[in-house]
């Protein structure tokens, strides 16, 4: 590695599960050559910085941060803009950032629909007095904050300007070095507003599973009810895969373990919405011309909305329920 | 002022849109809520076509193409059928009122039908109010 | 990148769009949009002086994109892309908004409709952003036709196109050449055999050594486009591979099946006959009734299935003056029968029909009128001692009176339906049909042989009902439609077809049954699909299947059509 002076990174997690800062750890051994090159100057989950350290940081301090996690509340906003200001390369890292992720599915409810739901008539509560999380209590000691609960998740560029994104549930930590050798090998970068650490070809082009042009569906199938010889293409088998509408990169790792694609990767850059374009070319395959019919086997489809836009919905056309 | 509804229409070209030629050279006279947006066949008709113009602002959507049987294209016309129940099963469940989206079979004979459709379509649509998506899907509150 | 320069065009169109439009205000708001270099008002857009205003604003202004908001795009695309041809701008930097057939004809509050029209040139303008340069494919025509369908109308066109030197396949369902006409004992209003104008056609057909006749033939599927058709064709248990660049379709017509109207209880009494079976009794020289005797009474009923809404609404345009034909032909061969003439109206348009008219009425028939709108005449079998046989009941019109006419024999002048197979025929050339069967054609009046579908014509009674002489016309009009193109040469196809990303094509192969067309196919080496753009008809579903986005259905992009989807909402000027 050549003798560059280190550059400055940080990692900072939204609304998050916490696996794309695993994925980041999955670096392995490799995490010697990251922190030869980088020094880590913000990563809450490693490291024990606080937010005022950052404030205290000038404009553009940061060479590259990696923001992974969705848009959820106030202090998920507030920390993007931060980061924003402090560093020169910000990327969206893993679904939740790129695209609203796994709680991006919240959009399906609302603020008061999830704090119902949470605080009150989930199984296992009790809250006769109805309290709800709040954004300032009264004490006697002072005032209590919270960060404000959204009505809706946003992506990562929904609220700041993004300089690239990296996909994936998690990204593959492969991608993930491969990005970060080009950053500060200082190669030539790529556009800004372009998805790296991915194939711009969809999952199908490296899946290894066997492929024909009979994609016709009489039923659709959930993937315990086939009996799965593991060579032929789950479309053809009646159950849906996303991976035709999912950029490759992630070396087909839910296919090699006999799972459908479930679109984490997101859309290539030439379908605008993703979940519309699988929606439109699963409809095509239903083989069936009467409208009963072709409701019946629809009907299979338990819930459309959350199997298209699974990892999606913030950043789709729809990108919430209207309540 | 009462509402007036935007209806975005996809026509295909051979039957649904020459039907709507037809309802003008004969002088038919039907709401003026249709704007209508050009397709060579119903088949055409991406489920991203549909929600884009929900999100601009339609208040309905209106897919029209050849009868069942009568496609030019054979059998666009079926494509575009599964696609629509679909396309309306998705719609409930983001909220959005399936009968904001409609399709028919217009042939390029039946300009009066056309005309009908785009009236009882503006009636419907009036009646449903006006489709909330827009402002809904704005980002910031 | 190239900077966009548009021009938009807004038409008068005379008082047809100006009256209901107000086609000034839209283009000043139009000229205020992004891009917009020039936008004007004019009275006729289509006329010379409208095109050669594009033409010369192309080159002053360096405009690159051009929208016309005018007519149905159906009507005058193509005028106004030659113009942008003739100005050195690839034809299909061009885009129109209905604002005629789709706005002012259908609107009658005029803020309304010059808001939608606005939003409609909006779309356009937005849409047209995104064109790109197609180059137009020219392909070489095969002289060689199929007309399909071997009556007068085949017949008269296929010697048109054989005479000049062209090869024609000939294909006929039936077993013999001659079609109804061949039925047919004299024609009106001349009264001349109408052997004497069939047996010559068939003779030169059959002997012609450009024409190949097929009889017993059906056709499945014609594959191709203009200048290029093939179709496998089943002959008598054999089949044949043909190859043609023009098609005429002459298929003819269905008589309607009186059966339909209970009234008149035809095939439940012996002697109501339709005008068909008159004509063999006329053709063999023996009108008689069922039991052999002479009818002493005969009434021919009129409008047999037309002019009824629970019928066909159209008029089968060839049944009165058949009617009056029978008259004469009855009157010297029973010249002691008693002629009735039931008719509704009494249509006689056509060369010589009028004054034929006026003849008949002076040999002893009597014409009486009934309401069309009303109950239908109720043929019932007379009393034992009557002394006829059958007895026609209905309100009659003139004398403002419900009589009832005695009759031995009935004819019903059935009315034409499109053929029984004309859906199967359009489905194969890939031509559409009117609510009512009949073709349509490409312009009612500017191209009334022509279809939608390139390279096939129409003509006879397949296009909706007419005589002998309209129908040789038409059969000779589509045959110099073609010797056009022959002479030219070349023709030039549309280039929308779809093409595939190769770089963004995963291989999934989606796309290819989604093809009627068998147009896309797989390239294993290269693990994508690849589009036959000479099968490839450009309907576009296969792009809408695609979950890659990687098939681009051309001049009908996804971007180009969600730039109009936002255009027809964009903010500005939605006030007028």
């Amino acid at each position: 590695m050549s003798q560059k002076p280190k550059i400055k990174m940080a990692v900072y997690w939204g609304a998050a599960c916490g696996g794309c800062c695993v994925s980041v750890l999955d670096v392995h051994e490799k995490l010697l050559d990251v922190v030869a090159a980088a020094d880590l100057v913000f990563w809450p989950i490693a490291l024990d910085f606080k937010y005022k350290d950052v404030e205290a940081m000038d404009d553009d301090y940061i060479d590259l941060t990696l923001y992974n996690g969705a848009i959820r509340n106030s202090e998920n906003e507030h920390i993007a803009k931060l980061l924003r200001k402090k560093t020169k390369i910000l990327v969206a890292y893993g679904s939740c950032a790129h695209m609203g992720g796994i709680p991006g599915l919240g959009n399906f409810s609302d603020r008061k629909g999830i704090f119902d739901r949470a605080y009150q008539t989930s199984e296992s509560t009790v809250n006769e007095e109805k309290t709800r999380p709040q954004t300032e209590t009264k004490m006697p000691e002072g005032t209590l904050t919270l960060p404000e609960f959204y009505n809706d998740v946003k992506t990562l560029d929904q609220v700041v300007d993004v300089d690239y994104y990296l996909p994936g549930c998690p990204p593959q930590t492969e991608r993930l070095v491969e990005v970060f050798m080009a950053i500060v090998t200082g190669a030539e970068l790529p556009p800004k507003g372009s998805v790296v650490g991915a194939l711009e070809k969809t999952l199908c082009d490296e899946c290894e599973r066997e492929k024909t042009d009979e994609k016709v569906i009489k039923e659709f199938k959930r993937p315990w009810e086939i009996e799965d010889d593991g060579k032929t293409c789950f479309l053809e088998q009646g159950v849906i895969c996303m991976g035709p509408a999912t950029r490759g990169g992630c070396g087909a790792r839910c296919i090699k373990g006999n799972a459908p694609c479930r679109g984490c990767y997101g859309p290539p850059s030439t379908a605008t919405d993703p979940g519309a374009k699988m929606m439109s070319a699963i409809a095509t395959m239903i083989d069936s011309d009467d409208p009963e019919e072709i409701e019946k086997i629809i009907d299979q489809v338990v819930d459309p909305a959350g199997t298209f836009y699974r990892f999606s919905l913030p950043s789709s056309i729809i990108r919430k329920t209207i309540v | 002022m009462e509402f007036e509804p935007k209806i975005v229409s996809f026509l295909c070209n051979w039957c649904s849109y020459t039907g709507a030629d037809l309802a003008g050279t004969s002088r038919m006279k039907y709401a003026s809520n249709i704007r209508v947006v050009r397709v060579m066949c119903s088949g055409r008709v991406d489920p991203t076509f549909v929600l884009k113009s929900f999100r601009e602002g339609a208040d309905g959507v209106l897919i029209c193409g050849c009868h069942p049987g009568d496609c030019h294209y054979h059998e666009g016309n079926y494509k575009c059928l599964r696609r629509y129940h679909f396309l309306k099963k998705y719609m409930a469940q983001m909220g959005l009122n399936p009968d904001r989206l409609k399709l028919a079979w217009i042939s390029a004979s039946e300009g009066k039908e056309f005309a009908q459709l785009a009236d009882e379509m503006a009636e419907t649509i009036k009646s449903l109010g006006p489709c909330k998506v827009k402002e809904e899907m704005e980002i910031f509150d | 990148m190239e900077e966009k320069r548009i021009g938009v065009y807004v038409c008068w169109c005379g008082t047809n769009i100006a009256k209901m439009v107000d086609v000034e205000a839209v283009a000043a708001k139009i000229a205020k949009l992004p891009n917009v270099v020039i936008a004007k008002d004019y009275k006729y857009m289509c006329s010379d002086p409208g095109q050669e205003m594009i033409v010369k604003d192309i080159k002053e202004h360096k405009l690159n994109r051009v929208v016309v908001s005018a007519c149905s795009p159906r009507i005058h695309e193509l005028t106004f892309r030659k113009a942008l041809e003739n100005a050195g701008l690839n034809q299909y930097m061009f885009e129109m908004a209905n604002i005629r057939e789709q706005v002012s004809w259908v609107h009658d509050n005029r803020e309304e409709a010059t808001i939608k029209a606005l939003d409609l040139v909006k779309g356009a303008v937005n849409r047209v952003n995104f064109h790109e340069a197609l180059d137009k494919r020219s392909v070489d025509i095969n002289p060689a036709t199929m007309v399909i369908g071997g009556g007068v109308t085949g017949l008269s066109a296929a010697l048109e196109l054989a005479d000049a030197g062209n090869k024609v396949y000939l294909v006929e369902k039936t077993g013999n050449l001659g079609g109804h006409v061949a039925n047919i004992d004299l024609t009106f209003p001349g009264l001349n055999s109408a052997a004497e104008v069939l047996e010559p056609l068939i003779y030169k057909v059959n002997n012609h050594p450009e024409v190949e006749v097929y009889l017993n033939t059906t056709i499945d599927e014609v594959f191709g486009y203009v200048g290029n058709f093939e179709s496998t064709i089943k002959s008598g248990g054999k089949e044949y591979e043909l190859k043609f660049g023009n098609i005429i379709v002459a298929t003819g017509l269905t008589p309607f099946d009186p059966g339909k109207i209970s009234s008149y209880n035809y095939e439940k009494l012996p002697d109501v006959i339709t005008s068909l079976e008159l004509e063999k009794m006329l053709k063999e020289g023996n009108v008689v009734k069922k039991d052999g005797s002479e009818p002493k009474k005969i009434a021919i009923i009129h409008c047999v299935g037309s002019r009824n809404a629970d019928y066909h609404e159209y008029c089968s345009r060839v049944c009165c003056l058949s009617a009056l034909k029978f008259s004469n032909q009855l009157r010297s061969a029973l010249p002691e029968t008693n002629l009735f003439q039931i008719y509704a109206d009494m249509r006689a348009f056509g060369k010589g029909c009028e004054e034929f008219y006026a003849s008949t009425s002076k040999k002893d028939v009597m014409f009486l009128m009934y309401d069309q709108q009303g109950d239908l005449p109720r043929i019932s079998k007379a009393e034992e001692d009557a002394g006829y046989e059958m007895g026609i009941e209905f309100y009659e019109k003139l004398s403002g009176e419900d009589i009832i006419v005695p009759a031995d024999m009935v004819v019903l002048m059935v009315a034409m339906e499109a053929h029984e197979e004309a859906k199967e025929v359009a489905h194969a050339v890939g031509i559409s049909l009117c609510g009512n069967e009949f073709y349509i054609e490409r312009h009612p009046k500017l191209d009334p042989v022509a279809t939608t579908t390139d390279g096939v014509y129409i003509a006879g009674t397949c296009q909706g009902p007419k005589d002998i002489p309209d129908s040789v016309s038409q059969a000779k009009a589509a045959a110099a439609r073609i010797l056009a193109s022959i002479a030219r040469g070349t023709v030039e196809v549309e280039v929308t077809t779809a093409v595939v990303n190769e770089d963004v094509c995963c291989g999934c192969q989606t796309c290819i049954k989604v093809c009627p067309y068998t147009a896309i196919s797989f390239d294993e080496e290269k693990n994508v699909s690849v589009v036959n753009e000479i099968l490839c008809k450009g309907c576009g579903t296969c792009g809408s299947a695609c979950p890659t986005g990687a098939i681009r259905a051309r001049h009908f992009t996804d971007e180009q059509i969600l730039s109009q989807i936002e255009g027809l909402f964009s903010k500005e000027m939605q006030e007028v």
